[in-house]
């Protein structure tokens, strides 16, 4: 809407893909990541003792001689810290105490004042082990012969929504039990049941894990931490170390790639740990590349048993599905993912019919933790594979399949909860027509094979029910804009597109607008964590109704002053103006200083401050028994993505010739921003399909450096990529929107695994989708010589 | 490799002005000490612990190790201190060793291949490394300076087992020389690797042939692979198969398979035995065809 | 510890330090001269993220001892915008949407710069085969890519 007086236009900043806010920082290396915070000559340096042992009774730990070696300012172990802390069930301690239970476990730190003295003395501190049986399998892990991982699990402090299994290595087993599929898989004409096995994968972040913490004389401590979730770091150490929250304060810079392993609390406790014992020295902990790969956060394995089955019209009836979760040492976290999985077990397919069984198994593997899908991809590798073949089994094409029994506005789900509005159907029809689906298309040369695949998904924000998020929004005297918020810029881009909400709600242009940071839970409002794809629908909604408050409060003022109705008046492009009267006034001193009443009467106004929160409130639980409940999530974003790929016959080797995806992000509030996070999670799913895999033998990581744990590099996405978007509204995201951040790498690994079975008929038991093994299976099946 | 240094282990750098001062300090303190050019495989070993040491001490000023030159008697001199990004780009090599050029250019990324050297793919001795079989196909010689001064050692006998090489204490190798190439002759290196291209390989093959009027078949073939057998392997069955009839597409599938034959290799963390074994085969036939294809012109 | 003491030219500037011999250029980049912009992503010559022009080359600073390093121009991304004015690169990378979390940026700036210098008008191909040293995990290299061949033009 043109301002009645001046001729500029103005852009709608919802929908507008302006440049981002924090860029010229970032390309001329003025941006301060947290190993760039510059902290003097009194700055000590951590080293870890770690356990060489995956799973071992700790019989002595003596660190006497580390802490007299001269440098050392302290040392710290399992004894000075036996509380157990965790954001699901609390079932790890900082160090271990009674036993080490991965490779690499922490059994003890030292700081000192430089990296060498406390790696020498680190190398001093004795331990004994007595090495145990370890599980190395999540199904054996659960039976019955497994050796108990955690056998004080019973004592565990749990919230009401997990379910663990006394005396067993099972910390959750989560159940759906919709309908009777044992009775609707009589009536299927047509089932499917396939057995699939996705690895332990890395998020391998560029920027390892990091963390400094000082504690003062007083006792209250600061941490400064590469980290998306500053306000539950707060939570979850204060309440380990039993001091008060407002007693710890995160200080979070700008995040060189999180992925979800930089939520909820790792290694951060160690330097607060050592902190604690040598007031007033900060203490910096950064891993190397080695033990970012297997000593933190690992994206837990999955072994998963599906049952599918249609009539002879191709509806799904039934779906059976055994999930094994592979949740590694500490399941803290790990069990909500196995939750997750178990509540969108279904995948984005209406079937009436379903039975569940998802479970999360202690094992002596790396700590399973928060990654990108939070379970979403492993559950589709396997899922939207079963159904590829069901289609084909049933005799209908892949692509009618999928929109036949595709879920829509009104079906019940899985955990019966209402499915809202949804744009599956568009995403579909985008992906097929963008690699050509229906067509059967000639590979290359004679050398070579050509097929296509597709793969639906979907995914709810995993949150606990009562997730929450808050802002504010003052003004300066020039009439910039400042927002403070408590979500984390880790890359997404969600600084550029909560200045884009706050230029919209409060009438300013989008250039005006700045980012308080970097978040720092002194000065920033609450918000839960930076995951789940949470914050453009949650924290926008925090800092859309912040700027309202704040534009209220203007209008409010400005229509006393002008004796107009706030109706007739409105900002635009930072002007208040009355189309009623044609009066104007830029919002400058104003806010700051209010406006003078008639005849130096006195003053009105004030220093305008907007808040705004925002928090679900209607997320209810899930029957322990059926999973039933009124409604398990807050909401879906769907989507689909498609492969056109040649498969070299000589190696086996996968040449994309284009990829395709799309995805219902309810509003792009900055188009190109989405695009970027689709294109993005497409090629970092692409790369768990083709690479990426932890190699575990009896729980040592056997590919922990960049050599032999490949990721996809340039030369491999090589290929027109084309992302495109639905927006059909959530209906109470801002203007609409919906979350996609972690979405684009769900379904990448199934629309491989059914693009390699569309030319082959071969379909491989689980990622990666290596050359070697697709060549081997080629050769097995007769397809080459 | 639970816990690498962050940086590197406390050592000394030690910078010689000549190749005696260089040879007399390595054998002073033998064991302990060891020369570098690029330091791209050293320095990721001493920060994993697998390799300790008090002193690296640089050969880059050393006499003759910055020269690449080529002579039309003598062949093509590469320097201990010429880098992978130097060999590849160098106009004599694009023009008498166009493999060797392909090969060199087949390592890591651009930033490594500006450190990484030839004759320190050489001297680090894996099986996997991309320009050794190369080096070994065009006759490659090693100029080595020791206690005793100056000696050559041709490549075919410079390798014992991976990362184990004829290098007494004291040694530095000087430069490699490849003697001038057989008239007409066509070289390719294939390497494959887990991505498309930087991977280290999981199995790599260096063919050379070339019009031989001695031999039956009219041409000799030299053929050696990478990442399948301790050192790298040249296949002289696979090269028999070549010589001994008149060359067709039945016979370069007979020696493609003579080289599969040929190899036991073993299964590891890039690759398993069987992929190799094929791979070997598969890659051998394409490199073969595709030289076939040039010679045959 | 034994310390060497060079003088290099750091981004046009003469510097003389003090360095212990088993120092990097990283470190020595990152510690003694207070320049962050270089980033330290995994310390064995892989991901590219220390990447900075040593005599017009990019090399793997973290794989290059800063003792070795007497004598030599150094430039890093800091050194990139002199007077502050960016250059192309820079300026198509913001516009194309190639930063995201911005931690490879710094190596990415410096390889491309590189290759545009040795090669102005690179294929797709050539630009790809450049940066494959350089790793990404936020933007799948697509809109970099395109930075890249928009600089070139």
């Amino acid at each position: 809407m043109a301002n009645v007086k001046t001729k500029e236009k103005t852009t709608n900043p919802i929908g507008a893909s302006y440049p981002r806010n924090d860029v010229y920082e970032k390309v001329t290396g003025t941006a301060v990541y947290a190993d760039d915070i510059q902290f003097g000559n009194k700055l000590l340096h951590a080293r870890v003792v770690r356990s060489p042992y995956p799973h071992a009774i700790i019989k002595r730990v003596d660190t006497s001689k580390a802490e007299k070696y001269p440098g050392v300012k302290a040392v710290v172990s399992g004894k000075d810290f036996p509380e157990r802390i965790g954001l699901y069930i609390q079932d790890k301690t900082i160090f271990a105490t009674d036993r080490a239970r991965y490779l690499g476990d922490p059994i003890a730190a030292v700081a000192a004042i430089s990296d060498e003295i406390a790696i020498k003395a680190a190398a001093l501190v004795e331990v004994d082990y007595e090495p145990l049986e370890g599980v190395f399998d999540a199904e054996f892990g659960a039976s019955k012969e497994a050796p108990l991982i955690h056998p004080k699990m019973h004592e565990y402090v749990c919230p009401n929504f997990i379910f663990p299994v006394p005396h067993t290595n099972i910390s959750n087993h989560f159940k759906i039990r919709k309908g009777d599929t044992d009775a609707a898989f009589k009536k299927c004409t047509h089932v499917v049941e396939r057995h699939f096995v996705v690895p332990h994968i890395q998020h391998v972040p560029i920027e390892t894990h990091i963390a400094i913490a000082q504690q003062d004389e007083k006792g209250k401590i600061t941490l400064w931490a590469s980290s998306q979730s500053p306000f539950a770091q707060r939570n979850l150490i204060a309440k380990g170390l039993h001091i008060s929250q407002s007693d710890l304060r995160v200080v979070a810079p700008l995040v060189g790639g999180g992925f979800g392993s930089k939520a909820g609390v790792t290694m951060e406790a160690i330097p607060v740990a050592l902190a604690t014992k040598c007031k007033g020295w900060p203490i910096k902990l950064i891993l190397t590349r080695e033990e970012e790969f297997f000593t933190n956060f690992v994206r837990q394995g999955l072994s998963s048993h599906v049952k599918v089955g249609c009539d002879k019209d191709g509806n799904l009836l039934a779906l059976e599905q055994k999930l094994y979760w592979d949740g590694g040492a500490s399941t803290e976290y790990g069990v909500n993912v196995t939750r997750a999985g178990g509540y969108s077990s279904s995948g984005p397919y209406d079937i009436p019919n379903v039975k569940t069984d998802s479970i999360c198994v202690y094992t002596n593997h790396p700590i399973g933790g928060a990654y990108r899908g939070f379970g979403m991809s492993e559950l589709h590798t396997g899922l939207d594979q079963a159904m590829d073949e069901l289609a084909e089994k049933a005799g209908f094409d892949k692509v009618t399949f999928l929109k036949k029994n595709a879920v829509s506005a009104g079906d019940t789900l899985v955990t019966g909860m209402t499915m809202h509005p949804n744009g599956i159907q568009q995403c579909i029809d985008d992906v097929a027509k963008s690699i050509k689906f229906g067509s059967k298309e000639k590979p290359s040369s004679p050398d070579r094979l050509r097929g296509k695949g597709i793969a639906i998904m979907w995914k709810a924000p995993a949150m606990p029910p009562n997730p929450g998020s808050s802002a504010w929004v003052e003004l300066a005297e020039d009439g910039n804009v400042t927002v403070g918020l408590g979500g984390q810029e880790i890359g997404q881009g969600t600084f550029t597109v909560m200045a884009q909400i706050a230029a919209a709600s409060l009438g300013v242009p989008y250039e005006k607008v700045r980012i308080a940071g970097p978040v720092d839970t002194q000065y920033s409002p609450y918000e839960w964590q930076t995951v789940a794809s949470r914050l453009t629908w949650s924290m926008g909604n925090a800092v859309r109704a912040a700027a309202a408050d704040a534009r209220k409060q203007i209008l409010e003022m400005v229509a006393e002053a002008w004796n107009e109705k706030v109706e007739d008046l409105d900002i635009v492009n930072g002007i208040v103006v009355s189309y009623k009267s044609e009066q104007e006034t830029p919002l400058s001193n104003i806010v700051i200083y209010g406006m003078p009443k008639k005849n130096d009467e006195g003053w009105m106004g004030g220093p305008v401050i907007g808040r705004g929160s925002f928090m679900p409130k209607y997320v209810t639980n899930l029957d322990p028994e059926t999973g039933q409940g009124a409604r398990a999530v807050v909401h879906y974003t769907v989507g689909c993505e498609g492969l056109d790929i040649e498969i070299d016959k000589n190696t086996g080797k996968i040449y994309v010739l284009k990829g395709a995806a799309s995805f219902d992000v309810g509003k792009a509030i900055n188009p190109e921003l989405v695009k970027g996070q689709i294109e993005g999670g497409f090629v970092q799913g692409l790369s768990s399909a083709m690479f990426e895999e932890i190699k575990l033998k009896k729980g040592v990581m056997t590919n922990p450096s960049f050599v032999d744990y490949r990721i996809a590099t340039a030369p491999d996405v090589d290929f027109p990529l084309e992302a495109t978007f639905a927006e059909v509204p959530q209906d109470d995201g801002p203007w609409g929107a919906r979350g996609v951040g972690e979405h684009p790498m769900v379904p990448t690994i199934a629309a491989l695994g059914n693009a390699i079975y569309d030319p082959t008929g071969i379909r491989l038991h689980g990622p990666p989708y290596s050359a070697e093994k697709i060549y081997l299976a080629m050769l097995d099946a007769g397809l080459v010589k | 490799m639970i816990n690498p240094h962050p940086g590197l282990p406390e050592l000394q750098y030690v910078k010689p002005t000549t190749l005696a001062e260089a040879s007399k300090f390595l054998a002073e303190h033998e064991g302990v000490s060891r020369p570098f050019a690029g330091g791209t495989d050293n320095f990721v070993r001493l920060r994993d612990g697998v390799l300790k040491l008090d002193y690296l001490v640089d050969v880059k000023g050393l006499e003759g190790v910055r020269e690449i030159s080529f002579d039309a008697k003598k062949g093509l001199t590469i320097g201990a201190a010429v880098t992978m990004n130097k060999v590849a780009s160098h106009p004599d090599v694009l023009k008498h060793y166009p493999n060797l050029a392909e090969a060199a250019g087949s390592v890591a990324s651009y930033q490594l291949r500006n450190r990484a050297t030839v004759i320190g793919n050489i001297c680090n001795a894996s099986p996997a490394g991309d320009t050794i079989g190369t080096c070994l196909v065009m006759g490659g010689v090693l100029k080595v300076h020791g206690l005793d001064g100056f000696r050559e050692v041709p490549l075919s006998s410079f390798f014992l087992a991976p990362g184990r090489t004829v290098l007494k204490p004291g040694d530095v190798v000087v430069s490699i020389t490849l003697p001038v190439p057989p008239k007409g002759f066509v070289g390719t290196y294939k390497k494959l690797g887990r991505n498309t291209i930087g991977d280290l390989s999981i199995v790599g093959v260096a063919v050379m042939g070339y019009p031989a009027k001695e031999s039956p078949s009219g041409y000799l073939f030299r053929i050696a692979l990478a990442s399948v057998a301790p050192i790298p392997f040249e296949s002289l069955k696979a090269e028999a198969v070549l010589s001994k009839q008149k060359i067709t597409d039945e016979v370069i599938t007979k020696a493609a398979e003579a080289a599969m034959e040929s190899v036991t290799p073993i299964d590891d963390v890039r690759g398993s035995a069987r992929y190799r074994k094929f791979m070997v085969r598969n890659l051998t036939r394409e490199a073969l065809t595709e030289v076939w294809k040039k010679l045959n012109k | 510890m034994n310390y060497s003491t060079i003088t290099l030219t750091v981004n046009d500037l003469v510097e003389t330090v003090d360095v212990p011999q088993n120092m990097t250029l990283l470190q020595m980049i990152r510690e003694k001269l207070s320049l962050t912009g270089t980033k330290n992503g995994c310390s064995a010559g892989e991901c590219g993220a220390c990447t900075v022009l040593m005599n017009g080359e990019p090399v793997n600073s973290c794989m290059v001892l800063a003792a070795e390093c007497d004598g030599a121009e150094i430039v890093t991304v800091e050194g990139l915008a002199k007077t502050g004015k960016l250059t192309r690169l820079q300026e198509t990378i913001i516009k194309s949407g190639g930063v995201q979390c911005g931690f490879c940026t710094p190596g990415m700036l410096i390889s491309a710069t590189a290759l545009l210098k040795r090669n102005p008008n690179p294929s797709d191909g050539e630009i790809r085969d450049a940066i494959v040293g350089n790793l990404c995990r936020c933007t799948g290299y697509v809109r970099i890519v395109d930075a890249i061949k928009q600089a070139a033009k």
